[in-house]
């Protein structure tokens, strides 16, 4: 499988009052075309850094990030924009949705903005793609008139819009309940099987048991690794992946 | 722990704080400005009234007066202290020459008297009682102020000369409005130009209690005692003092409510904002069990802190400022001798601003109650509703650029808060548009003709010569055989007098003679006079003579009465607005002037045709219309000018400091939605846009809104003020290319200036700070 995004030593600090702290102290990762991975780690460990660092949505202080052969530092604001927007889909544990507009209308916000594509061609697609996520219903509703996990599915149709080649999920599921969350991770496993790759951050070993790669990252390093199998969909296949993820958690001591 | 928290706050929010500061230290500066003044004014035209001895009763008259039984009447009224009969000298424009200026075209009656020997002094600019000498004339306060005359000037009075010894003070004429200014001289001169003029007789009474003062007037009415002429008691005449300065205060307060007005605007939307931000803490607050109060407590000290900062900014500033406002003051009627008090007052004017503005937040936080604890700390924003908006949907929209659909999308979903800088906008549109409007008004050639002046090319005044008549009748011929010349008018002016049947006397009053119908002038009432029993009268006159459209008037013409029909009634503002017009032929009485006026087949060539006729008639007064209303009016023309020049820039100014704010807190209150679009892949550009489609919408409605008021109530307000004038009918004469171009243009260039400016804090908002998890 083709290399799509590389990480190479990124570095980065922030300053806390008069001192400075390294978040991300020389991680280097590769994600393939098509991959499913999850990072793990407790707080503070610089997960979350790692995915806007890899995503071009924060810039690093030293290493660099390529998408595609092309060094993120080296691009612009607006090709920055232009590359998300295209290229990348974003799902958030809280929903990031504009408190003006509707459910319909939050999920074409971005395609929208390309006054070129055809606004009708738009809306269907939106349409088709709340068919298959369950919230076909909900198009007129507010965002303040649904619940966490149907938000955060029309957060996924938003993510789906323009056809990403990777989707950047933070914590996705980590204001949902257990039954909305495994609805959600079923639909991430289905825009995987599809060839869209998908890397979750996430602090819960039963999400992360979905993906076929785990980062465990600890103090602002990897620290391990852990390959699985594809997921074949069952319980007993789900339990045994969790306890090898916690077993290894363990191991490294997180 | 309330100074960290406001220290804190105020730090994260520089410029908010510095602006709110700023507009409540110019609305504080305004009220304590406008305190200081009142008691200023106040204290000055008690100090000046009491020592001039200004009379308690004052009745003017023209005509013959016993004064034996003034006197006997004085006797015997129990209330009057003193009494006295002052004269005075009632003299035309034209027969007095201050320096090398004649006052013949002075709107005031100006007259000479002796100084008093009993009460109602004139005084000098020390406050003390004037004693003129033979020689000397003591000129009015207010030819001092317009430098018609200085001191040690030669004045010339019906050809007796006299040197300008100095300028007086008259508790009763000092007022620009008091259509009445006394020169005084000595009695020997008085003497010696008596004959010029016509007396009027000034019958004063000072009173032991001016307290029945009501039953004093009364009692001089039901006496039958000499009264043609206007009444006058000592209560009025502090009210013409007052008046002037009065309306300056006036305009003060005005300008400074308005300020206000934009400063309260101001924090009603920092504190909304504030309010929406802090929405989950102040859940959180209320449900772990703090009171209503005590929450309010926090938001009350940071602008209680601001109100105090700009409330004692601003009084500094008003001490810095009052000596330039009390200029005027000083001069007409000298200090007040209340400093301290003057000072106080003006503290509590700056209590009130500061009490006001912590009442008007305290009543902004009344929210707070309606904050659900539950709802708050669930959703963390507040869940009203904002209507309206519902049917304008992104999937829908085939219209808008996304960008400018987001922008005009969030003014409508938030019209509260954007209300706040609409109110702000229109307002300031107002004060751009009226003043420019007015300005162009007055200066537009057809104004002319509200004011009593025909709309031609050329003028020729002739007067004060010898054989005026041949004069005129040369000209007349000039012009006739001048091919250069379309159209041309000759008007004499003559006095004529008037009968008046309900007091019996004669009054004096200029018609001016000629056919009307060539250069026809505005009449706010009725037509030109056509017919020979036909006389327009201008609108003082009309007052004066208590005459309407349709009444009659008898003038003594060739000895003999007779009645006229009054046609109409019309502005004017030359010679003292007193004037009439007529078509009757008469041969009797002189001519005191010649107006000519011609219309040129090619108006560009005005200039060489009056330098020609300028050349060859060197008796006459020659001049192209422009020049001529420059004279006439052109301080007004200029002041108004200067006036809607600096309103633009005051205008321009709020609508830059406002909109800098409002944007400002617009991005400091969206960040989260900024950083949202961001992280989805919207660029800074498509945000900015966004802002400025905002700023664009409520700018285009704010302008619509401005202009339209403007030229409604703004034209009845002007209309006011110009009717001071004289002129009775009033529309606006709007320049479009100004007001509905260069004006908008002016006004959506720096309110996108400031909308830029204000959101360029946008680009630095860091993505992975606002969608932390």
């Amino acid at each position: 499988m083709k290399t799509m995004l590389i990480g190479d030593h990124i570095v980065k600090s922030f300053r806390e009052g008069a001192e400075k702290r390294n978040v991300l102290g020389g991680v280097s990762v590769e994600i393939d075309e098509g991959e499913f991975v999850a990072v793990m780690g407790p707080s503070g460990s610089g997960k979350s850094t790692l995915m806007f660092a890899l995503s071009g949505t924060d810039s690093v202080d030293n290493g660099q990030v390529c998408f595609d052969g092309r060094e993120l530092s080296k691009l612009g604001e607006n090709e920055l924009a232009d590359l998300r927007r295209t290229q990348m889909g974003f799902v958030f544990q809280q929903p990031t949705m504009l408190k003006n507009l509707n459910i319909l209308d939050n999920i074409i916000l971005l395609s929208m903005r390309d006054g070129s594509r055809n606004p009708a061609e738009i809306v269907e697609k939106a349409r088709a793609l709340m068919k298959r996520v369950g919230i076909a219903e909900l198009e007129k509703r507010d965002i303040a008139q649904v619940s966490g996990g149907q938000l955060q599915r029309a957060g996924i149709c938003r993510a789906l819009m323009n056809n990403p080649r990777i989707i950047f999920g933070d914590e996705p599921t980590g204001a949902l309940n257990s039954q909305s969350a495994q609805e959600i991770m079923d639909i991430f496993s289905e825009i995987n099987a599809e060839g869209t790759a998908v890397m979750l951050v996430t602090h819960d070993a039963k999400v992360a048991a979905r993906t076929e790669r785990i980062m465990f990252m600890r103090d602002g390093i990897i620290a391990s690794e852990l390959k699985l199998p594809k997921f074949n969909g069952t319980g007993t296949d789900i339990d045994e992946r969790v306890k090898q993820v916690t077993a290894k958690m363990r191991e490294i001591g997180i | 722990m309330y100074f960290r928290l406001i220290r804190n706050d105020m730090a994260k929010s520089k410029l908010i704080t510095l602006t709110t500061t700023i507009f409540v230290a110019a609305a504080a500066m305004l009220v304590s400005l406008a305190a200081i003044l009142i008691v200023n004014l106040t204290g000055a035209i008690d100090t000046l009234m009491t020592r001039a001895e200004t009379p308690h009763f004052l009745q003017m008259h023209a005509g013959e007066i016993d004064r034996a039984r003034l006197t006997e009447f004085a006797d015997q009224n129990s209330n009057v202290d003193e009494f006295q009969v002052l004269e005075f000298l009632n003299m035309d424009g034209a027969r007095i020459i201050l320096g090398d200026r004649s006052l013949a075209d002075r709107v005031q009656d100006n007259g000479f008297s002796v100084q008093s020997d009993r009460f109602d002094y004139l005084l000098d600019l020390n406050g003390n009682i004037i004693s003129a000498s033979d020689g000397e004339l003591y000129v009015p306060i207010g030819y001092m102020r317009d430098h018609t005359a200085q001191v040690g000037d030669r004045a010339i009075v019906g050809g007796k000369e006299f040197t300008v010894a100095g300028f007086l003070r008259d508790s009763q004429m000092n007022s620009m409005l008091s259509s009445s200014k006394r020169f005084l001289v000595s009695a020997n001169d008085y003497a010696e130009i008596k004959s010029l003029g016509s007396t009027e007789y000034l019958i004063e009474f000072r009173l032991k209690d001016l307290s029945a003062l009501g039953a004093f007037e009364t009692a001089y009415a039901s006496a039958g005692l000499e009264a043609n002429g206007p009444t006058i008691t000592y209560p009025l005449f502090k009210m013409i003092n007052a008046i002037s300065d009065g309306m300056l205060i006036g305009v003060i307060l005005l300008v400074s409510v308005l300020v206000a007005a934009i400063a309260l605007m101001c924090i009603r939307f920092t504190l909304l904002a504030k309010i929406e931000d802090d929405y989950r803490e102040i859940g959180v607050m209320k449900t772990l069990g703090l009171r209503v109060s005590d929450i309010k407590k926090i938001y009350l000290a940071k602008y209680a802190a601001i109100a105090a900062a700009g409330s004692v900014l601003g009084f500094v500033l008003s001490l810095v400022f009052k000596d330039m406002l009390l200029e005027n003051i000083r001069l007409y009627m000298g200090e007040s001798g209340h400093f301290s008090l003057a000072l106080f007052i003006g503290l509590i004017g700056i209590l009130f601003v500061f009490l006001a503005i912590t009442a008007y937040v305290s009543g902004v936080l009344r929210r707070f109650r309606r904050i659900s604890a539950a709802e708050a700390v669930r959703f963390g924003t507040s869940q009203e509703k904002a209507m309206g908006t519902r049917h304008m949907l992104l999937s829908q929209n085939r219209l808008l650029n996304t960008n400018i659909f987001l922008g005009v999308k969030d003014v409508l979903a938030r019209k509260k808060l954007y209300a706040t800088m609409l109110t702000v906008l229109v307002l300031s549109a107002f004060i751009m548009i009226v003043p420019q409007n007015l300005h162009n008004t007055i200066s537009s050639k057809s104004f002319i003709e509200y004011m009593g002046i025909g709309s031609y090319d050329m003028r020729i005044d002739l007067q004060q010569t010898d054989h005026i008549s041949e004069k005129a009748a040369e000209m007349v011929e000039t012009m006739r055989s001048d091919k250069a010349i379309t159209k041309y008018a000759v008007l004499a002016t003559k006095t004529f007098k008037v009968k008046e049947a309900e007091t019996g006397s004669d009054q004096n009053i200029k018609v001016e003679l000629g056919d009307h119908s060539i250069f026809p002038i505005a009449y706010s009432q009725g037509r030109a006079p056509a017919a020979a029993d036909e006389i327009a009268l201008s609108t003082l006159n009309a007052e004066e003579l208590s005459k309407q459209v349709g009444d009659v008037i008898t003038l003594v013409i060739e000895g003999k009465d007779k009645n006229l029909t009054v046609s109409g009634i019309y502005s004017d503002i030359t010679n003292g607005g007193k004037t009439a017009k007529a078509g009757f032929t008469d041969h009797s009485s002189d001519v005191m002037w010649y107006v000519l006026c011609a219309e040129l087949a090619d108006p560009s060539i005005i200039d060489s045709k009056v330098a020609d006729y300028a050349g060859r008639f060197a008796y006459a007064k020659v001049a192209g219309i422009d020049e001529f209303i420059a004279q006439t009016f052109g301080s007004t023309i200029s002041s108004a000018l200067q006036a809607s020049y600096a309103a633009i820039a005051v205008a321009l100014t709020i609508m830059v400091l406002v909109t800098l704010l409002f944007m400002k807190m617009l991005v400091a209150k969206d960040r989260y939605s900024i950083a949202v679009m961001k992280a989805l892949g919207y660029t800074n550009a498509d945000i900015q846009v966004q802002f400025i489609s905002r700023s664009a919408f409520v700018l285009i409605i704010g302008m619509a809104a401005g202009t339209l008021l403007a030229n409604t109530l703004g034209e009845m307000l002007a209309g006011a003020v110009i009717s001071s004038f004289g002129a009775s009918a009033f529309h606006f004469t709007v320049d479009p290319l100004a007001a509905y171009l260069l004006s908008p243009l002016m006004m959506i260039g720096s309110v996108l200036i400031a909308t830029i400016i204000g959101t360029s804090g946008t680009g630095r908002i860091k993505i992975s700070e606002h969608i932390k998890e």
